[in-house]
């Protein structure tokens, strides 16, 4: 306990968060595709060391007035731990029973049905995406609701956080054609930056 | 050598032992949805043997699943090799099991959370799916309860225990959403002020629980009359406010005297006393000259003294001096 030392990224790592963040995003932008027949545009992941306080200026991509639907899933392997975000702008709904393929019309539990479908795919992709390439096989806890219709700051209130650094990772999906925009955000424990940055200072040894 | 072939066995055969133990569900579907794997959980929850399902077409052995939507999961999971989810907020379970606890847990069945993952993928393609069923009644039926508390609890801060009207401070809230809402859309919308005349003069004569009989019968007689989309509140003692929605003043005049007729007619009996009496109602339709929500009370306000001056039993609209 007589130090602490404290946690950061330098330049590199954090264009190397950053490289291995696309490969992982376009993977998962790939396979919502396939799932959404649809045309994905691919965003710049921005990688971002923050406080967790500080969560709520993360979702750079979700406009602030807006109420959201949101769901997070934790993740493990290797010492790596964090907690995978999924959040949807509520105005992209207007335009989802175009989308979906259940038919009928956009009511709550339609919403679930997409929210849920979206995240098990983009979740599941990035984090694969992204322990392949830094040699982690990571376990997905279940995912859990946050709230439906929702505003934003409710949504991740910031109660009782152990942390108080979390490396993020926000990768803002949009769909071309469409109004549906939903923000992913990847957080990592701050026990897990360390353990990163030691993987990513390997590849960029290379 | 023997030895080691021998270890191996024993080892999978403990690997086996633990997997039917798990006290959770594990089944193994083809590319048909015929099952392939069903394990003990299974088993002793759905009833069936695992030689009565091997090879049975899932959707035919459990009729309750609804097929179109598992597909869609399961398909996603067969097409793109990757893990899907699903809670019980979707659909409160995939098989219908009874409760874990049939005495004490309050739920009727087994509420499930489900993970389905690719299988056999070895070449690129996935030739089998598990489903994993995870028992997750408790969380569940907590959660279901804690949501209806929450929403009692919600109900109760926005109520007045005596009308049942919304109370002041939540009809507030009502009001700048509507003000700000109308002014955004443009359509007309009046506010409703009023109260009984003489009150003083009941609760003197009857006593103050009569009063009480009156200023629930007030409210009784308006929520009768009231539309679905107009918001009622006790704004105070024996003082009412009321949003008419996409209502201009002449329209929201002619609820008005209907609404004050009723009441005068109508007679409050309490105890041994029965009485009679009358409001006097004033209106404001939201202009562009009212600047807030406090502007527009005071215009209806006015109308409710203009009233009480001409006097009595009577609906007066606010017009600009």
């Amino acid at each position: 306990m007589t130090q602490t030392p404290k946690v950061s990224i330098t330049e590199d790592q954090r264009d190397c968060y950053q490289e291995i963040s696309n490969v992982a995003m376009g993977q998962a932008a790939d396979l919502l595709a396939r799932l959404l027949d649809v045309k994905v545009i691919l965003p710049i992941p921005v990688v971002n060391l923050i406080e967790v306080n500080e969560l709520r200026m993360a979702l750079s991509g979700i406009e602030n007035s807006e109420t959201v639907s949101g769901v997070c899933q934790g993740f493990i392997g290797n010492g790596i731990s964090g907690e995978a975000l999924l959040i949807f702008n509520d105005t992209s709904f207007n335009d989802i029973s175009d989308l979906l393929k259940y038919g009928g019309a956009a009511d709550k539990s339609l919403e679930l049905e997409l929210l849920m479908d979206v995240a098990n795919i983009l979740i599941g992709a990035c984090l694969r995406g992204i322990g392949e390439q830094l040699d982690v096989g990571f376990s997905q806890g279940h995912p859990v609701v946050l709230g439906q219709h929702v505003n934003l700051n409710d949504l991740v209130a910031a109660n009782n956080y152990r942390w108080t650094k979390t490396l993020a990772i926000e990768i803002n999906y949009k769909i071309e054609g469409y109004n549906i925009n939903c923000d992913l955000l990847l957080l990592f424990a701050e026990d897990a930056i360390e353990v990163l940055n030691r993987k990513v200072n390997y590849l960029l040894e290379d | 050598m023997a030895d080691n072939s021998s270890d191996n066995f024993k080892e999978f055969h403990s690997y086996m032992g633990m997997l039917q133990n798990l006290d959770v569900g594990l089944v193994v579907l083809d590319r048909e949805y015929r099952i392939q794997l069903w394990n003990n959980f299974m088993e002793s929850h759905s009833g069936l043997h695992p030689y009565e399902v091997r090879e049975k077409n899932l959707f035919e052995t459990f009729p309750e699943i609804n097929e179109e939507w598992f597909r869609h999961k399961a398909e996603c999971v067969f097409q793109l090799n990757t893990r899907a989810f699903t809670t019980w907020e979707q659909r409160p379970y995939l098989f219908k099991f009874k409760n874990y606890r049939p005495i004490t847990g309050s739920a009727e069945f087994m509420y499930q959370n489900i993970t389905i993952i690719p299988l056999d993928s070895s070449v690129g393609v996935v030739e089998r799916i598990g489903i994993i069923v995870y028992d997750v009644t408790d969380v569940a039926v907590n959660r279901i309860e804690l949501k209806a508390v929450n929403d009692e609890l919600k109900r109760l801060s926005r109520t007045d225990r005596l009308t049942g009207l919304y109370n002041r401070g939540y009809w507030q809230e009502c009001a700048e959403r509507e003000f700000k809402r109308a002014q955004r859309s443009g359509s007309p919308i009046s506010l409703l002020m009023f109260d009984i005349d003489h009150f003083k003069r009941v609760n003197d004569e009857f006593g103050h629980p009569a009063g009480d009989a009156a200023i629930k019968n007030t409210a009784d007689q308006l929520v009768m009359n009231m539309r679905e989309t107009d918001i009622a509140g006790r704004y105070g003692g024996e003082e009412y406010t009321m949003l008419l929605v996409d209502t201009s003043a002449e329209n929201a005049k002619v609820f008005a005297d209907r609404l004050r007729e009723h009441i005068a007619s109508s007679t409050v009996h309490y105890q041994d006393a029965s009485f009679q009496y009358t409001v006097s109602m004033g209106i404001a339709e939201l202009n562009d000259d009212i600047k807030n929500v406090d502007e527009w009370i005071d215009a209806a306000d006015h109308a409710l003294y203009e009233s009480k001056e001409g006097g009595r039993n009577t609906v007066s609209i606010f017009k600009k001096s």
